[in-house]
């Protein structure tokens, strides 16, 4: 799967005053190579250094250092010939223009903007387009957000937080619509705390914490990086039994039941129920959640040990 | 299928800031409170000390007292006009339009232009009443100086676009906005524009920002002339008005470049 890469950042580094005359490192050597077409999720706490990393994708904020071109441009240009739009979680409105009023003021400064009614359909303003934008509601407004992200007929879209604020319905409607416009070869790329929408929507995430890129991967193989599943099974094993037992990552018990945490739940559950007493076994696979939090750990203390016998509590649903 | 938003081949330039600008302006005029006050209050000024007194006959220059006053109520009107509206300017990139403006084809310089244009717009309302006004009651000069101080009137309050937005920038605010506006009392006031002035206010005067444009409007009028109680006081040369308001502009344009550069970055 060697494809072009639409957005080549390199060993960016971008810092802010603290106010105590020190500094924050937002992005701290981050490097991203996005292939047209892809669509990928960019998940962190807040405080990761996303936000400030779309900024510099979109030549908001000059990087203190690295290189960064999109589409072989330096970003401001690509902004500049539309090839490159985005939804911003800050971008503001002017609250006393109507919806339409907006689409067709932001029109008038692109270059080559695509017809004003077409994008207000496409983006779902219509109902509301006579609307002014501040007696619109908060998902509305993300509407309008997407309809002027998608005046320029951008190449490569970024999305902050897109449906921050909306409820979940809005929120699915706006992934479909968002879907249609991927499905066209638009290249993507969101931040989001929504992890569901990195799972359902990215074939590609990139997990962020203290400025620095912790994995990058199909979400499928990111989420399997941070132990794969969850094995639980009522069972009471000596504890040489529990020692022995393969593939296992971490050990839960709760009552009766133990949850166990392993990247290879098939061989776990087959030597399981084959080879001990263990029964009523159920597998969960591990959420995002889990997987950014396991990693966001890792991250942290380093010396993660192996295989405790008995681990922290951790909140086990299966 | 081809849709509105499918990828295509994309040159560089062919924004409209002239649509924008034009887009910006009406919304601007709506804003009824606004322009109530920017228009209204100067009127009434004029109405009151210029129109109606015992001496608003008298000559000044080529024309009369009326004059003299109008044109400068007038540059106080105008200059209003443009501190508030690039005041609000600076306001809306406070709330983040800004950013949203940084993701079209418009430079940021661009942006700083139509504004400074859509001000002198508005701003040459109040100096069009203020002069209709003069016309119907004793204001008085020969039409082709009258023309010259309504065109010098409206450029010179440009200086004061520059100004407001630079205010709006760097206090973000707007209570910061309105003191700047009220500022301009002052200002007048100083600038020789309200009543004459001699003496030590006359000489710390010629170096406020009022001043220069106040004195440039009035000049097709007055020649450079000093109008005191007593009658003519001096003159000021046309070099030194050129002077104050260049400098004076070039203060407030560049303090708005630098604030505009400081802004898109979040922190």
């Amino acid at each position: 799967m060697v494809q072009e890469s639409v957005i080549s950042a390199r060993n960016v580094h971008m810092s802010f005053p603290d106010g105590t005359g020190g500094h924050i490192r937002a992005v701290d050597g981050v490097d991203l190579e996005v292939a047209r077409g892809e669509v990928l999720a960019l998940l962190g706490p807040n405080g990761a250094g996303k936000t400030t990393l779309l900024d510099i994708l979109l030549g908001l904020t000059t990087a203190r250092s690295g290189d960064v071109s999109v589409g072989g441009q330096p970003p401001r240009a690509a902004v500049q010939t539309g090839r490159l739009s985005a939804l911003l979680q800050t971008g503001g409105l002017l609250p006393d223009l109507t919806a339409a009023e907006t689409v067709r003021m932001i029109a008038a400064l692109h270059a080559d903007p695509a017809d004003v009614d077409e994008v207000i359909d496409i983006a779902g303003v219509r109902p509301f387009a006579s609307r002014q934008v501040g007696k619109c509601s908060g998902g509305q407004q993300q509407r309008l957000r997407f309809a002027l992200a998608l005046l320029p007929r951008p190449e490569i879209i970024v999305l902050d937080e897109p449906t921050a604020g909306m409820d979940v319905s809005a929120r699915h409607e706006f992934w479909d619509r968002m879907r249609a416009q991927a499905d066209e070869g638009i290249t993507v790329i969101f931040a989001t705390h929504y992890l569901e929408e990195a799972e359902q929507f990215a074939r590609r995430t990139v997990l962020m914490n203290s400025g620095r890129v912790l994995a990058d991967g199909p979400t499928d193989e990111v989420r399997a990086r941070a132990g794969a599943a969850y094995v639980t099974v009522t069972w009471d094993p000596a504890a040489d039994e529990l020692e022995r037992l393969p593939f296992v990552i971490r050990t839960t018990r709760e009552g009766a039941r133990i949850t166990f945490r392993t990247e290879r739940p098939d061989e776990l559950a087959r030597h399981l129920l084959t080879s001990t007493d263990a029964h009523g076994l159920t597998v969960r696979p591990a959420s995002l959640e889990e997987a950014f939090r396991l990693l966001t750990e890792e991250s942290t203390d380093t010396g993660d040990t192996e295989r405790p016998a008995t681990a922290a509590p951790e909140e086990v649903s299966a | 299928m081809t849709t509105a938003t499918s990828p295509h081949n994309h040159v560089r330039g062919g924004y409209s800031l002239g649509r924008y600008i034009a887009m910006d302006f009406w919304r601007n005029l709506r804003n009824i409170g606004n322009s109530f006050f920017v228009i209204v209050l100067p009127t009434a000024l004029f109405l009151f000390f210029g129109a109606s007194m015992d001496w608003s006959g008298e000559p000044v220059g080529v024309g009369n007292v009326s004059a003299w006053t109008m044109i400068a109520i007038a540059s106080y009107g105008a200059a209003m006009a443009t501190t508030s509206m690039a005041g609000s300017a600076a306001l809306e990139i406070q709330q983040g339009w800004g950013r949203q403006l940084a993701l079209t084809a418009m430079p940021h310089g661009a942006f700083i232009v139509a504004k400074a244009a859509i001000a002198v717009a508005i701003a040459a309302l109040p100096v069009l009443v203020l002069n209709l006004a003069g016309i119907f009651t004793v204001a008085d000069m020969p039409p082709g100086v009258w023309l010259a101080t309504v065109g010098l009137t409206i450029a010179g309050s440009l200086p004061f676009a520059f100004y407001g937005l630079a205010v709006g920038l760097s206090f973000r605010s707007d209570a910061a906005v309105g003191a700047a506006t009220g500022l301009l009392v002052i200002f007048s006031f100083l600038g020789n524009a309200f009543t004459p002035l001699d003496g030590v206010l006359l000489d710390i005067g010629r170096f406020t920002p009022m001043y220069g444009i106040v004195a440039l409007a009035r000049y097709p009028l007055t020649g450079g002339d000093l109008v005191s109680m007593g009658g003519t006081s001096g003159s000021d040369p046309l070099w030194m008005v050129l002077a104050n308001v260049a400098t004076w502009t070039v203060v407030f344009a560049v303090a708005c470049l630098l604030l505009q550069r400081r802004r898109t970055t979040r922190h």
